[in-house]
């Protein structure tokens, strides 16, 4: 069942803030994971389609159906609470079950389905413990299974693993996509953090001011970012800028790069963007795209280091990753230049 | 220092209450540091008297009606406030909050009688209205546990949480609201009958001869014996503090009981 948003706009009362515009098509089964900023709108996006927050314009429209005038029990979305939210007086599993009970399933009925939950998720011996007394994993887990028990059209994940250490946060990132596919759910996954964006999304729609930037796959957003936010928001990247001085040449004021320019005129200014992994320490003589230059500031991180390459003449450091710190040049293969438009 | 001014206030608390304990059992006391002698013989009159006997109905009937209306009113004040406020700021939420300081029980008391001493609305005296006017003084208090407690658990993100499984709004009140607000309600209900229980300023101005609730009728006691006074007053202090027992007896149980501890 596909979720498609339609130029969806939402204002705060009284405020500035909300949705602008914002058009996103979930195909059935696709998980697309929402990115943003704080104050992006990104939650607010998830309210409007939970039903929770009303009063947008646009369209919302599940599986063909318009979900404007529908409360949010008929939606028959579930969703993950970054809080997880789960009902303190029940145990774990009348919590799963608690979905399928309202729907008015017998007793017998409701519990087969939420064992059955139960065992997706690993938990099968939780079945009568309170969720109080449950870790934030395991809270997490349990919070999934219930939204999935009741067969919903559409899963809303709100920074599911925000709460969560870091330890365990990768595990369940694959627990949870493993059991998306395996339910085949069309997913809507809200999150600031761009690892989990990445690793878990078909495609990664990229929010900042109520607007959405870009909606792509992962791949797609890192390597070919529709403009500097993106860019800047997806992954540690030197951001400079320039102006293309010939076909196929920017002048960045410190050096004369080469990258493919395109169809773009000379004069024209542009923003050039390298990834730190791309920047190549102590290069043969005659590479292309060779600076000179001094290290500075270099951060250990285990598999890899994490330095800043000052080029002579630059007034910003280039951000370099890789096993082994740069001496005195770098450089920065053409096709991994990527210019961003103004 | 602490622990020396904690011990003194201990002993301003208490030395009253002991005094009373020793006075209700001895036989005479006027004019020395200690009763002499040692006799029941106060309580006995104490139930004996059909005044008294009268009063002690009374003052539990009052609590035991102010208990089931504000049940029946605080709920549903408490969770419309705590939605409200979110929708629209807290002034309302604030007003019931300070009404218990805004509003001392004298005033209610005398706003009452100018009101219901009407030929209009002629109920003064009458127990309806001792009832009424005990539930209104008590529920800001009951509303606020309430409210702490709804704010405290965040219901309303259970309640949204229980929206997208299909629960209906009614659904949610009575299968999610309901349940989790259990605790604060019944403790806030312990207050409310304590409260009432010990209250003297509204009764005494709202009564009849008919009708007057203990603590009303305990003042008599003090134009009489000086044991029968303390006994009366032990009566009442033990229907005051068995409430607030009751009440952390039923928290304890509660907690224990949500943290899987035998009970």
């Amino acid at each position: 069942m596909s979720l498609v948003l339609s130029e969806v706009s939402y204002r705060y009362p009284g405020t500035t803030q909300g949705l602008r515009g914002v058009s996103i098509d979930v195909k059935s089964g696709e998980l697309v994971a929402v990115m943003g900023p704080s104050g992006s709108g990104k939650s607010t996006l998830l309210k409007l389609v939970s039903g929770l927050t009303t009063g947008h314009t646009g369209r919302i429209i599940l599986g063909g159906v318009d979900l404007a005038h529908k409360p949010v029990h008929q939606r028959n979305i579930g969703m993950v609470f970054q809080s997880y939210a789960l009902f303190p007086h029940l145990t774990v599993l009348q919590n799963i079950g608690y979905g399928l009970k309202v729907r008015g399933l017998a007793t017998r009925e409701w519990q087969r389905k939420a064992h059955a939950l139960l065992d997706t998720v690993d938990m099968a011996e939780f079945a009568d413990r309170p969720v109080t007394q449950l870790s934030g994993g395991q809270q997490q887990r349990v919070a999934l299974a219930r939204a999935l028990a009741i067969d919903p059209k559409a899963l809303l994940l709100d920074e599911p693993l925000a709460a969560l250490d870091a330890t365990i946060r990768g595990h369940l990132r694959d627990q949870i996509r493993q059991i998306q596919r395996r339910f085949k759910a069309t997913t809507l996954l809200v999150t600031h953090d761009q690892e989990e964006a990445l690793t878990m999304a078909d495609r990664v729609a990229v929010l900042k001011d109520g607007m959405l930037l870009q909606l792509a796959t992962p791949k797609d957003i890192y390597n070919k970012p529709a403009c500097k936010a993106v860019a800047e928001f997806v992954g540690l990247s030197t951001v400079l800028p320039a102006t293309v001085v010939a076909q196929d040449r920017i002048d960045t004021g410190f050096a004369v790069l080469t990258t493919p320019t395109g169809t773009r005129s000379v004069g024209t200014s542009v923003f050039a963007l390298i990834r730190p992994e791309h920047v190549e320490a102590d290069p043969p003589l005659g590479t292309p795209n060779t600076m000179q230059g001094t290290t500075g500031t270099q951060r250990y991180l285990g598999a890899s280091l994490r330095y800043d390459f000052h080029a002579e003449g630059a007034s910003q450091p280039l951000t370099a990753q890789a096993r082994a710190v740069a001496v005195k040049a770098v450089a920065v293969a053409p096709d991994h230049v990527c210019l961003l438009d103004f | 220092m602490v622990r020396g001014v904690s011990l003194v206030y201990t002993a301003y608390l208490l030395l009253p209450i002991a005094l009373l304990l020793i006075g209700s059992v001895g036989q005479s006391w006027t004019n020395s540091l200690m009763p002499s002698g040692l006799t029941a013989r106060w309580y006995m009159d104490i139930w004996q008297d059909p005044s008294f006997r009268k009063a002690f109905v009374s003052s539990l009937l009052v609590a035991l009606s102010a208990c089931v209306i504000n049940a029946l009113l605080a709920v549903p004040l408490a969770y419309s406030l705590y939605h409200g406020a979110q929708n629209n700021g807290s002034a309302a939420a604030r007003l019931v909050s300070a009404m218990p300081v805004a509003v001392p029980a004298v005033t209610l008391g005398f706003g009452y009688m100018i009101v219901f001493n009407s030929d209009a609305l002629p109920w003064l005296g009458s127990m309806p209205l001792l009832i009424a006017a005990h539930a209104m003084l008590t529920l800001p208090y009951l509303t606020l546990a309430l409210l702490a407690d709804l704010r405290h658990q965040q219901l309303d993100k259970l309640e949204a949480a229980a929206a997208t499984l299909g629960a209906t709004p009614r659904q949610q009140f009575i299968g999610i609201v309901l349940p989790n607000l259990r605790q604060s309600l019944i403790s806030g209900l312990v207050m409310v009958a304590a409260i009432s229980v010990g209250e003297f300023n509204l009764s005494n101005l709202l009564t009849s001869f008919q009708n007057r609730t203990y603590p009303v009728v305990l003042l008599q006691a003090f134009y009489g014996a000086t044991g029968f006074a303390c006994a009366a007053t032990v009566v009442l202090l033990l229907l005051a503090s068995t409430s607030a027992f009751l009440s952390s007896a039923l928290l304890l149980h509660n907690k224990r009981e949500k943290l899987g501890l035998p009970v």
